[in-house]
């Protein structure tokens, strides 16, 4: 159910009138038969951010001046930029046919992470704060963390948030982990705040307040005292801090990795994740963007693929190792392809009409491609996967109802799934048991 | 007529019979036209102590000629014979009062409609409601009007059948009729709701009802359209419910009187023939023939439902009556209303505040911020009658002020890089502009008329500019109405509007009045319908395509009209000349303006008017529409009239009567800070400026905005990185800024651990610094940062406490420090109250 703004709570539960529903009706049609026993827990976004070429990693064509490589899953072939992602496709499962809607970045972006076309009459909640929503803290952690943040082009940081969801369910934005100062701002204590400075605090404030909430005890108050006593908590408790440290982690693995923003950016997801984080997005490609406008194939061979072989796999298989790999669904996709027809600047433009993203873990039937593009990669030959088919699949996994929908403030119901033509999306039976 | 039992009057929470002072029936007079005709009446005692009570129910009814009407309800009589009679109601104890009635025509038939007769029931029975056959796309593949708003279409998926689709004028699928006119009795229409055939809906109508017989004897008839197709019989054009607003208390009851009025000025009894809804059952319930039911104290509005048309009363649940209830005095007219309103609802307006609150308000509504210690002390000691009355015009004319107001009007007119253009020096422009506007105290209508036809290279043109692009016509018309009509059209985008009378049609004749706004380079412009459409710039032929007929739309304004347009004209400048002069444009501004000094609309959201949300003060946002636009759309003026009202003075502390009221201004409410506001109030209040970079990147800018600038005078929102004013809700401008500061985690520990509080408690040069330096006692510190922060002085029982405190704390410095994190942590420092 939405959540309502509290000071509007009086009015808007009883808006639902003029839809002809009682609450309690409106609460069954939202409410799920819930069935489901997805197997996954929480769900890292390896965010691939400006978009790679799907004919030069995922999908291979003749197009492409990288040639194909088998696999370890016989009939599929990835791009030779692959080699470690090629001997680990039987942990994988490749989407060749995604077909979404946005030309630009801020379009894209928002459209892959909220399954709606910017609107500016409305603002939509994103796939991770839903997911948060729906499934809940677990352990104190902060639930959906963005790591890192964007450091320029911050409007993208917004569609990763939680719109009328509520700041609840925004996304807690961490700077980048492979800096050597990295540290979480808000989760330390100042070095000047002791104990002691904590109980005095608390003293004055007790004394400042007195008087006014006496007078004005709102839900508000309420709030701020539930959420003063839940930071305290994170912030004394050691395996929250501790989720955060990289200093815990070995070098050799660190290495493994990868010593840069994409590769400990993931590291740092699966240290959150191993806390009890729900959704983590590994955003270390901002400052390698996919979007190689020109020299693709020079800057997707030397830049851009290596740290994805490298990590994904690294990932992949420490999540493995640690026993996490079931309950933990990896999405490796950015916000479109690249255009299969090389520009005078010997680069690739965006292409969101058919596109590839890869998923592992979290109870998904790996080692298959789902849908098919054409003989160059400009069409969906086969199968055509929208965002909301995807979010269904990944709602269905983690044991969410992917039919439901959110009532927005102004009354207009909102598909968690939503997919082309005002429809549901549905769930990849292929993908899922 | 019988008399029913007179115990209900001593089962209401416990009452003891109040003196009646007068008795009344309503309505004083009705005509009744046609066989069949009905009225409803309904009996109203005052009493002694200002209630009144609906007694329908308690009084005999006397008729002075029987023999021209039947009786076919309580108190409600259908025509029989024609004739005049009276009709008295006769109270217990001898009130008595009477209306008179005229029956006329009562030997013919009243001529069939379709909207009236089979749409009126299809609405009261519940048939075409948003959540069955009313919905967006029908159901069970049949697809009414909501409220049988479109009567016509109504009756080709009745007779012809088939399935609506959402994205086309296409029907999908079979076509079934509904009603089968060589079997009547074998129809759909019948069977289902009757639970003949499954109904997902449920059973509906009973064989034996009236209505059964109607829709029948209609089927039988042919199933014709009616009276409306000649365009000669009256349409029904309103209805008018009675009470507008109802009070009554816990288990108490009142029957509401509907009433349609018709084109032709007659008007008819409708109160059987509509659908009644709470829209909070929790407050009141309505039953299927009108009366309201109080059940908790509260206030909702009761939804009327016919054919075609939508109207709502207001309801209070109110507690008990009050001897000798205060008079309160007014101030200015925005003060009769408000008070008028408390009165009938047995709410007594918390006295005004005192002059500290007062100063803190109204410093931050009117300049976003708080008074230095200095400004409240001399305010506070101050002896003139008029202080109050000279700090507004003082605050007004200040600079901050503009600062303050161009802030808020930047969210509404969204000022950001990528909304207008990706270029800095584009919304600086647009900034300027919206700034210079409040400087000069330029009418809004002229502002308004300025941005909704902005073209060429002028800095109001940059708004239509989104990412550098000309936005869709139907995005950037839906902004512009719900900017300055304060109504959300959007819904009706893709299909009629589903609970408001808005079409798709009235949406896209709207939207065709941007369709033409092209740019080249960074020029914006409308391109002449008379122009060659082939050029470079201009993809093709310039037309917009309703989207479900796929016919080109022309411009036309909400009432069908089609504006003075030649090839030539920038339609936007007609629409923004009907726009402005429209009522909607005043009542919706001065409702924002409201809104930013209450923190809740007369008509809350601000930008949410709609017949389901009806205004809380009817009169009062009437009156101070029409005095804005009595004087040229004037800004400060507004501003100044509403914060020198009693109803904004009074005071945030409640009484008994007004503790649970949030919509009736009987007190002030406490308002959190918005984010900007607060910062800046953080600044203010500790001494140490913010320092606002863009790009951060781990502590090292890449560039700055100057030393001391506050956080309402940055521009662009997405130029300047804040962690602080993130976590209080700033708003991303790429849609309508709709600010809701919350308590949330991240506020929890930013507080807590965040550099915004941690790295201004020690730093040099802050107040507390300065104070310390200077010697000052711990009393002087106290007093000096609750006038900075608080804009009050603190009370001895809280000095008391804070020097015990400090005393325990042992470190004096390190203790002081902490009492300003708690100072500014607090949430009186954090909220306007």
């Amino acid at each position: 159910m939405a959540h309502f703004n509290s000071r509007r709570d009086f009015l808007s539960v009883g808006s639902l009138g003029f839809l002809g529903l009682t609450l309690s009706e409106y609460l069954q049609a939202a409410a799920t038969t819930s069935t489901y026993k997805g197997k996954a827990n929480a769900v890292i976004l390896f965010w691939l951010e400006g978009g790679p070429s799907h004919i030069d990693t995922w999908d291979p064509k003749p197009n492409s001046n990288f040639k194909p490589i088998s696999t370890n899953v016989a009939g599929i072939q990835v791009s030779e930029l692959l080699p470690k992602i090629a001997k680990k496709m039987d942990k994988l499962a490749l989407v060749r046919s995604m077909h979404t809607r946005g030309n630009d970045h801020p379009q894209a972006t928002h459209y892959v992470i909220t399954g709606h076309e910017i609107n500016p009459a409305m603002q939509f909640p994103s796939v991770g704060s839903i997911i948060t929503k729906e499934l809940g803290p677990r352990n104190a952690v902060p639930a959906y963390v963005l790591a890192p943040k964007w450091d320029k082009g911050r409007q993208y940081e917004d569609y990763f948030r939680a719109a009328f969801l509520g700041g609840d369910y925004d996304p807690m934005c961490i700077p980048d982990p492979s800096r050597p100062n990295f540290q979480v701002t808000d989760l330390s204590l100042p070095k000047s705040v002791s104990q002691a400075s904590v109980e005095s605090r608390s003293a004055f404030l007790n004394v400042v307040d007195r008087h006014y909430r006496a007078l004005n005890d709102t839900a508000d108050h309420a709030n701020v005292d539930a959420f003063t006593a839940q930071a305290w908590k994170m912030i004394l408790t050691p395996a929250v801090r501790d989720a955060f440290d990289l200093s815990k982690e070995s070098d050799k693995t660190k290495e493994r990795y990868g010593k840069d923003p994409i590769g400990q950016s993931a590291l740092l997801a699966r240290r959150l994740v191993e806390a009890g984080s729900r959704f983590v997005t590994a955003a270390g490609y901002h400052s390698a963007s996919w979007d190689t406008h020109s020299d693709n194939d020079k800057i997707h061979k030397d830049r851009l693929t290596p740290p994805l072989d490298r990590t994904l796999t690294a990932l992949i298989d420490d999540l493995d190792e640690r026993g996490l790999l079931d309950t933990t669904l990896v999405i490796a996709m950015g916000e479109f392809g690249r255009t299969p027809v090389i520009n005078p600047n010997l680069g690739r433009d965006h292409w969101p009409n058919c596109w590839s993203m890869a998923l592992s873990g979290g109870g998904v039937k790996t080692g298959q491609v789902i849908g098919a593009s054409d003989d160059k990669g400009y069409n969906v030959a086969d199968r055509v996967v929208s965002m909301g088919d995807l979010y269904a699949t990944i709602y269905k996994a983690l044991g969410i109802d992917w039919r439901k929908e959110y009532m927005s403030p102004i009354g207009r119901p909102i598909k968690i799934a939503n997919s082309l033509d005002d429809r549901t999306g549905e769930p990849i039976a292929e993908l899922l048991g | 007529m019988r008399t029913i039992g007179i115990l209900l009057i001593f089962m209401t929470a416990g009452w003891s019979a109040p003196q009646v002072v007068f008795l009344k029936t309503i309505p004083a007079q009705a005509t009744l036209q046609y066989a069949g005709a009905s009225q409803q009446f309904v009996a109203i005692a005052n009493y002694a102590d200002g209630t009144e009570r609906d007694v329908t129910g308690e009084v005999e009814w006397r008729l002075s000629n029987p023999s021209l009407v039947k009786l076919i309800g309580p108190a409600r009589v259908a025509a029989a014979k024609d004739g005049p009679l009276t009709i008295t109601a006769v109270l217990a104890g001898g009130a008595r009062a009477q209306s008179s009635l005229r029956i006329q025509g009562s030997q013919t038939e009243r001529p069939f409609s379709f909207t009236r007769d089979i749409g009126g029931i299809l609405t009261k029975r519940g048939c075409n409601q948003a959540a069955c056959h009313g919905g967006v796309k029908g159901r069970g593949g049949l697809k009414l009007s909501a409220n049988a708003l479109y009567p016509k279409d109504d009756y080709e998926w009745i007779t012809k059948g088939g399935t609506y689709q959402v994205l086309t004028a296409e029907v999908k699928g079979e076509r079934i009729p509904r009603v089968d006119v060589k079997n009547p009795e074998e129809s759909l229409l019948l069977n289902k709701p009757t639970m003949v055939k499954p109904h997902g809906g449920g059973k509906r109508l009973e064989k034996d009802s009236d209505d059964y017989k109607v829709i029948l004897a209609w089927i039988k008839n042919g199933a014709p359209y009616g009276a409306e197709d000649d365009g000669k019989a009256p349409k029904l054009t309103r209805f008018d419910v009675t009470p507008s607003l109802a009070a009554v208390p816990v288990d108490g009851q009142r029957r509401l009187l509907v009433t349609a009025i018709f084109s032709d000025g007659h008007s008819e009894d409708f109160t059987n023939q509509v659908l009644y809804s709470s829209s909070n059952g929790d407050v009141a319930t309505v039953s299927a023939d009108g009366i309201i039911k109080g059940k908790g104290l509260g206030e909702t509005a009761i939804v009327v439902r016919g054919a075609g048309q939508v109207a709502s009363a207001g309801v209070g649940v109110i507690g008990p009556p009050i001897a000798n209830y205060p008079d309160v005095p007014r101030s200015n007219f925005i003060d009769e209303p408000v008070f008028a309103k408390l009165k009938k609802f047995h709410i007594i307006p918390s006295p005004v505040a005192d002059d500290a609150t007062f100063l803190r308000r109204v410093c931050l509504d009117l300049t976003g911020t708080i008074p230095p210690p200095e400004r409240v002390r001399q305010f506070v000691a101050s002896k003139d009658v008029r202080k109050r009355e000279k700090v507004v015009d003082a605050l007004i004319a200040s600079p901050e002020f503009v600062d303050y107001w161009t802030f808020r009007f930047s969210d509404i007119f969204r000022v950001s890089i990528f909304a207008n253009g990706l270029t800095p020096k584009w919304s600086q422009k647009y900034w300027e502009w919206i700034r210079s506007n409040i400087e000069t105290n330029r009418p809004y209508d002229e502002v308004a008329r300025e941005r909704i036809s902005a073209e060429g290279y002028g800095a109001a043109s940059r708004h239509f500019l989104p990412y550098n692009q000309v936005g869709p016509p139907n995005d950037v018309m839906a902004e512009e109405v719900r900017v300055f009509f304060g109504r959300r059209l959007d819904c009706a985008q893709c299909h009629n509007h589903p609970y408001e009378n808005w079409s798709q049609d009235q949406f896209w004749g709207m939207a065709a009045f941007f369709s033409r706004v092209f740019k080249t380079g960074p020029v914006v412009f409308d391109h002449p319908t008379n122009m060659d459409l082939s050029s470079a710039d201009v993809d093709g032929k310039i037309q917009l395509l309703h989207p479900r007929t796929k016919a080109p739309v022309l411009p036309a304004l909400l009432d069908g009209s089609r504006a003075n347009l030649t090839p030539e004209s920038n339609p936007r400048k007609e629409l923004a000349r009907w726009m402005t002069s429209h009522p909607y444009f005043a009542e919706a501004a001065v409702n924002r303006i409201w809104g930013q000094f209450f923190g809740r609309g007369i008509v809350d959201p601000v930008d949410d008017f709609r017949s389901t949300n009806p205004a809380t003060h009817p009169e009062l946002l009437a009156a101070l529409a029409s005095d804005f636009r009595e004087h040229g759309y004037d800004l400060r003026r507004l501003m100044k009239t509403i914060v020198m009202s009693r109803t904004y003075q009074l005071s945030d502390v409640p009484n008994a009567t007004n503790k649970d009221d949030l919509v009736n201004y009987s007190h002030a409410l406490p308002r959190p800070l918005d984010a900007e506001v607060l910062l800046d109030a953080m600044v203010d209040a500790t001494g140490i400026p913010e320092v606002f970079a863009t790009a951060v990147t781990d502590g090292s800018a890449v560039g700055q905005a100057p030393k001391g600038t506050r956080a309402i005078n940055l521009k662009d929102p997405d130029m300047y990185f804040s962690r602080f004013l993130e976590l209080y809700g700033r708003p991303n401008r790429g849609a309508i800024p709709e600010r809701s500061v919350h308590p949330n985690l991240g506020q929890a520990l930013h507080m807590l651990a965040g550099s915004t509080y941690a790295d201004r408690l020690g730093a040099k040069d802050s107040r507390l610094a300065r104070l310390l330096e200077s010697g000052a006692s711990d009393a002087k510190i106290f007093e000096e940062f609750y006038l900075a922060a608080l804009g009050r002085f603190p009370e001895p029982d809280e000095i008391q406490s804070l020097e015990q405190t400090l005393v325990k704390r042992g470190d004096r410095e390190t203790g002081l420090r902490e009492f300003v994190w708690a100072l500014t942590s607090s949430r009186e420092f954090a909220e306007n109250h």
